[in-house]
């Protein structure tokens, strides 16, 4: 049992970063982007984790600003996929001006927040 | 007579409270009495109230032209009442308006003795004291009674049971005990305005003397032989059912209690009358409070409203009449509430001799709306009520703390995001 | 139907003109939803209506006057003595600043109208731009002729109505607006997959944030269509478009709200939110996974994916009721826990049951405020099943829960309204579609005319007689799935026409064709029942909902009567008392004292401090002098009671004692409900308790009441009073007005002298012209 799932994973992970491989430049660098808010937001809960919630709406507003980035930079992958038929109509340069527009909003928002 | 009191008129016409705040003592006294020789007989107690300054004018209790006050304005700033027998008070004086003189801020002196009628008890019970009601009653006491020639009853009484009080009775102690002659009355102890300033001995009763002694209503040293009053709104009542205390003949007539060895040449009653008198007539006792300021620790102007854990101080100026003048008030106890319910903030207040007081503390971190209150009541004194409202406020939104270095790793990653977004949409963009 | 080319032509044309007849037709709707409501302002005056208005007017106010931080940092001193209140901090701000904002720009435009004004028409302003949403999110949902029906329905929908008559200047006024246009944005968001359409939807979940508590619906209800969603198996990336930002931006947003803060994230209302959140990136992680996958290692895959993404799952619902648990209340407030649990209320908490408006609501409310519409809601569930698309399930989900919540909570029956007139509004249209199409279609064939003859007829707008079939297809031609839609009436068209889709319709349409009477029959009777919906919300605009509860009228056969008697108190307390003065009474009037007579008060409708409220209560249940020494020590001066006894004014302080009664008891318990209950009952006649006798709210309103009629006649109970001779001894009354309606009764200072004799058996020497000062102290047998 184990032996066969430690195998299945490792076929897996092989096939994972196979099919990986094969994303667009700029599906990887939206990828990238993502990955570095999520660990930006990790590294702010073990902060909180250590020193405590006390300036609680600064660390809300830190927190909410990398998941917000995450969240935006997922949709916004989602949208320029060329292989999603669900959006094959909008355009990619539509989909970024909406991106912006959201990120704009979200950093105005959060700047509000921080003090 | 009544012409006379015109001019005054124009004055009072300008102040609604008979004493001002500036002059508390400068007054007209309405003397009722039985018939004019009183004006006589009593003529050493009306002679020091009016080398004191007073201006007496003196009626017949039942002369139909008395009155109070006219088109709404007193025109005397005191009422004694020497008339105990009277029956209906003539003109338009009753038990209410008398009472109700008082209750406008005016003094009183009331005088009965063992002929008081149901009037003059009426007036006593409705300011809380309570004469025997046994209408042949009066106070005997065969222990502590004055010698005489003339009194085998020992209805005349040497008393000596003062009150401590300084206000009250002046600095200098009264030496010789005070003859007294009349009808006992009681004071409930829960009455906080009443106080017995004259209580008789341990042994005295209060009975008639001609009549079968049978369980006497009013014993020992809860007989109260002078009262005295001081109305919510520091109106003065003397109230006595001695009649006599006052006369030339008690007055200048030497005492000599029975079982002591001291025989006073003079009796202490002319002391008395008139260091009582002078506190009814709120020549001593009568305070006043100013300027009740307070303002922010180093500024001057008050404030409309404070904020939570602000630092203020706060100030108000006492004085004591002293007769003539507003003398500085000096105590050490004064005190002042920071007030919401409940005190929130009790300092003792520090004088600099001069009359004021002043503090300085924290606004507590609560918001609401306080009080600064001072109440100040001391026996004798006029008591002092003043209260000045206050809200405090929370912080405003931009008076908390803005830049909390705990929170420096988050604005930190809130910048880096903002950072991170420019680099992503130059690369981005430039990828494609 | 005509050939191709034929019709192409013509239904271009057509549809420009149906546009423009939509638009105008929209525009209509807005005139006619704002004229509505006028009927108040028309009948009474232009004057703000009942309680809260008059909160939000005097904040309106003072907004205005003071610029938005002054407002931001307001502590109002003159309520809630003395704990005052911080106002905002603890107010939903999104009323006030609209209000405040059209003000300025109005003046900014040198339109000088006073603040009262704009107050007064904000609510139906917002009612216009409210059937506006309206329309927006049916057509979102099923087309442009279901979207007008339902603007129509909602424009006059009386529910609606009696929140937002000209004068009810209340949150709920604006809310509605905004809850629509919300649902709205977040369907389109939906529909379209567009993060621009996200970033509106949250701007506008903000503004719902601001105006109205009642956003916590909001934030409840999208999670829970996610997760429908997601179990139908419905998920698609729109979907995560629409949700993700949502709840990001939702509760940074929230969070800038003074009165919500950190409430947006510690409180359970909000936990589901992020709970479907988490789901949602875990469905959103393994269709991500699969689309990269080959099948046969997705199988794989997945089981890998689903251990962590469990494990993830319990460990992060773990953290959340760790949360909820370590949080007061479990992080439900009062109201909340009595949405889910009808019961609570009533239990634990009287000061929430005693609102009127908390009360669960009887059936013929439901009759009175969305009327016909409901017995139109299940054809429309079964319309928007027929077919299921994302929207439609989210409608008819909206619509379940606001029934849940419409009936525990009469207040609710507002969040019902828009649900019951969408719905209705697409049953209305199917209805008309079918049944217009059956008798188009019928009719041709009788007449043997060409199609194209009955196009022109069409297009010369006769009633009903149209066939335009419409291709809902969304503008940006996104997945959407594509639907045929014949509009509803002739007068509806669409803009665009897509011919592969027609031939398939017109199967479709054979297959609904009707027998012809039948058809004319539905038509007629459904025009009936609209006729009659029609006729009973104009009745309820004009009669129902237009009274001002501020001025009362009453008709008798010798005419109208107005009592005008609480604008007659308030300004008797606004000029004869002393401007730092504290009035008490029930908080009812609390709001109304503030605004109308500026003086402070000690409770008010803002019921946040129970213990205060309770305090209040137990003055008035209690006898004078303990009332006297609780109304002292809180320096009250003025006691105002409302008192409906002379003129059968039925919501007076009599009515609402039991309240007082179990609210001070639930403080202070001294207090005993049976103590005032005879034969569980509250009776003030001779049945009475002594304890009842006794309270202050008793005497204090039939004080001298016997003096009106010689009886004590009480028009409310129908009843003579219990005891009809008393006389006050710690209070005095200053004012009544003219009907009795209110009463205004000032505290006595304390007695100058004292007067209490030692021990006194015997009262025979008592002087006679002293009695009245004493005389109530020995008779108390409280004493």
């Amino acid at each position: 049992m184990a032996k066969s799932s430690s195998t299945d994973a490792v076929t897996l992970i092989r096939s994972l970063r196979s099919a990986y491989a094969a994303t667009p430049t700029n599906l990887k660098i939206i990828d990238l982007y993502v990955v570095f808010a999520i660990a930006t937001a990790l590294i702010q809960v073990v902060y909180m984790g250590i020193v405590g919630s006390f300036p609680f709406n600064s660390f809300l507003s830190g927190l909410l600003s990398c998941v917000g980035t995450a969240v935006l930079a997922v949709c916004l992958r989602i949208q320029v996929n060329k292989e999603n038929k669900e959006f094959k109509d909008l355009a990619p340069e539509r989909a970024f001006a909406d991106f912006v527009l959201c990120n704009l909003v979200l950093h105005l928002v959060i700047m509000n927040f921080l003090g | 007579m009544a012409k006379k009191f015109f001019c005054p008129l124009l004055l009072l016409l300008l102040l609604p409270e008979s004493f001002s705040a500036d002059n508390p003592t400068d007054r007209r006294l309405l003397i009722l009495v039985d018939d004019l020789t009183i004006r006589s007989s009593h003529s050493l107690f009306f002679k020091s109230l009016e080398s004191r300054g007073y201006s007496l004018e003196f009626r017949l209790a039942d002369d139909p032209k008395i009155s109070l006050q006219r088109y709404g304005h007193y025109l005397y700033d005191g009422l004694v009442i020497f008339s105990p027998s009277v029956q209906r008070f003539g003109g338009s004086l009753d038990q209410a308006a008398v009472l109700d003189f008082v209750d406008a801020g005016h003094d009183l002196i009331l005088a009965a003795d063992s002929s008081a009628s149901d009037l003059i008890r009426g007036i006593a019970s409705d300011s809380g004291v309570d004469f025997d009601e046994d209408a042949e009653a009066v106070v005997i006491d065969h222990v502590s009674y004055a010698v005489s020639e003339t009194d085998g009853e020992h209805t005349l009484i040497a008393a000596d049971d003062f009150i401590q009080s300084d206000v009250i009775l002046g600095e200098k102690r009264i030496e010789a005990p005070v003859l007294f002659r009349g009808i006992g009355h009681s004071v409930n102890p829960s009455n906080t305005l009443a106080l017995k300033v004259l209580s008789a001995s341990p042994s005295a009763y209060s009975a008639s003397p001609r009549a079968k002694l049978s369980s006497p209503s009013l014993t020992g040293s809860t007989i109260a032989l002078v009262s005295v009053v001081q109305a919510r709104n520091n109106a003065r009542m003397l109230i006595t059912g001695s009649l006599d205390l006052f006369t030339n003949r008690f007055l200048r007539s030497s005492v000599w209690k029975a079982g002591s060895s001291n025989k006073y040449e003079k009796s202490g009653n002319e002391q008395f009358v008139t260091e009582i008198s002078k506190w009814v007539f709120h020549e001593r006792g009568h305070l006043k409070a100013v300027n009740m300021t307070h303002h922010f620790v180093g500024e001057k102007t008050e404030p409309a409203v404070y904020r939570i854990n602000d630092d203020l101080e706060y100030s108000i100026e006492i004085y004591e009449w002293s007769g003539t003048s507003w003398k500085p008030y000096v105590a050490d106890d004064v005190q002042v509430q920071f007030y919401m319910m409940s005190p929130y903030v009790l300092k003792t207040l520090s004088t600099n001799l001069m009359g004021l007081y002043s503090t300085s503390f924290k606004v507590p971190d609560v918001y609401g709306v306080f009080q600064f209150k001072v109440e100040y009541q001391r026996l004798g004194y006029t008591s002092l009520s003043l209260s000045k409202q206050i809200p405090v406020r929370p912080y405003r939104h931009n008076e908390y703390e803005r830049f909390i270095p705990a929170a420096f790793p988050y604005y930190g990653a809130s910048f880096s995001t903002m950072a991170g977004f420019f680099i992503f949409t130059i690369v981005y963009l430039y990828n494609k | 139907m005509a050939s191709p080319p034929d019709l192409k032509s013509g239904a271009t044309l057509r549809n420009a003109f149906g546009g423009v007849l939509a638009l105008f037709i929209i525009f209509l709707i807005g005139v006619l939803a704002f004229s509505i409501r006028l009927f108040s302002v028309i009948k009474y005056e232009s004057v703000i209506h009942e309680f809260d208005p008059y909160f939000n007017y005097r904040v309106t106010q003072f907004l205005t006057k003071n610029g938005i931080y002054e407002f931001w940092n307001w502590f109002d001193d003159r309520t809630w003595y003395p704990l005052g209140r911080v106002i905002g901090g603890t107010v939903y701000p999104g009323l006030t600043l609209t209000a405040g904002t059209m003000w300025w720009i109005l003046n900014s435009l040198n339109i000088p109208l006073s603040v009262k004004t704009v107050c007064v028409f904000t609510a139906p302003i917002f009612s216009a731009a409210a059937a506006w949403a309206t329309y927006l999110l049916t057509k979102e949902v099923r087309g442009t002729g279901a979207g007008l029906t339902a603007a129509i329905l909602l424009a006059i929908v009386p529910s609606y109505m009696s929140r937002s008559v000209a004068g009810s200047y209340d949150n709920e006024a604006v809310a509605i607006f905004a809850l629509i246009f919300t649902f709205f944005l977040y369907i389109k968001t939906l529909n379209t997959g567009s993060l621009f359409y996200a970033t509106l939807n949250a701007l506008s979940y903000f503004y719902m944030v601001c105006s109205w508590g009642g956003y916590t619906f909001i934030i409840n209800l999208i999670p829970m269509h996610v997760l429908l969603c997601i179990v139908m198996g419905r998920y698609s990336s729109r979907l995560y478009i629409a949700y993700a930002p949502l709840v990001v931006f939702g509760t940074l947003l929230a969070a800038l709200v003074p009165v919500v803060g950190f409430n947006a994230v510690m409180t359970s209302e909000h936990f589901a939110s992020f709970l479907v959140f988490i789901i949602i990136h875990v469905v959103a992680f393994v269709s991500f996974i699969r689309g990269i996958l080959s099948p046969k290692m997705f199988k794989v895959a997945i089981t890998l994916v689903l251990t962590v993404g469990i494990a993830v799952c319990v460990g992060a619902i773990a953290i959340l009721v760790a949360l909820v648990a370590s949080s007061p209340t479990k992080g439900w407030s009062g109201r909340s826990l009595s949405l889910l649990d009808p019961t609570y209320a009533s239990k634990y908490i009287p000061i929430i049951a005693s609102v009127s408006e908390h009360q669960p609501p009887t059936w013929p409310s439901y009759f009175m405020d969305i009327n016909v519409l409901a017995f139109l809601v299940p054809a429309g569930i079964i319309a928007c099943f027929l077919p299921l698309s994302d929207a439609s399930s989210f409608v008819v989900l909206y619509l379940v829960t606001s029934v849940y919540f419409s009936g525990v909570m009469v207040r609710l029956m507002l969040v019902l309204a828009p649900a019951a007139c969408i719905m209705s509004g697409i049953a209305l249209s199917e209805a008309f579609d079918v049944l217009t199409q059956s008798v188009k279609l019928q009719l041709t064939k009788l007449l043997e005319t060409p199609p194209n003859a009955g196009d022109t007829k069409d297009g010369s707008s006769t009633v009903q007689s149209d066939v335009v079939e419409e291709d809902n297809k969304m503008i940006d031609n996104k997945t959407e799935f594509v639907k045929e839609r014949p509009s509803k009436k002739s007068r509806k068209k669409d803009k665009e026409i897509v011919e592969k889709t027609r031939s398939k319709s017109r199967n479709q349409k054979r297959l609904m064709i009707l027998p012809l009477e039948a058809s004319s029959v539905a038509i007629l009777l459904i025009v009936v029942l609209i006729s009659l919906y029609v006729i009973h919300c104009v009745w309820a605009a004009a009669e129902a909902y237009s009274a001002p509860s501020i001025v009362l009228t009453s008709r008798s056969q010798d005419g109208l009567h107005v009592f005008d008697d609480f604008r007659e108190a308030y300004s008797w307390l606004r000029h004869n008392t002393e401007v730092d003065d504290k009035v008490a009474s029930w908080w009812d009037y609390g709001y109304q004292t503030t605004a109308m007579a500026n003086r402070t008060v000690i409770v008010d409708n803002n019921t946040w401090n129970n213990t205060h409220i309770a305090t209040v209560g137990t003055a008035m249940s209690s006898p004078e002098k303990p009332a006297w020494e609780i109304f002292n020590s809180l320096d009250v001066k003025y006691v105002l009671v409302v008192f409906g006894g002379l003129v059968g004014y039925p919501s007076d302080d009599i009515n609402k004692f039991l309240w007082m009664v179990r609210i001070g008891g639930g403080v202070f318990p001294h207090i005993k409900e049976p103590d005032y209950l005879r034969d569980g009952q509250y009776r003030i006649d001779a049945q009475a308790t002594p304890t009842m006798l006794n309270s202050l709210m008793y005497k204090l309103s039939y004080y001298r009441f016997v003096e009106t009629d010689g009886k004590g006649f009480d028009r409310v109970r129908k009843t003579e009073i219990g005891k009809k001779h008393f006389k006050l001894s710690h209070f005095e009354e200053v004012f009544t007005t003219h009907h009795w309606m209110v009463r205004i009764y000032k505290l006595k200072p304390p007695k100058n002298r004292m007067k209490e004799k030692l021990k006194k058996p015997k009262m025979t020497s008592k002087p006679l012209s002293g009695t009245r000062r004493d005389e109530s102290a020995k008779r108390n047998p409280w004493q």
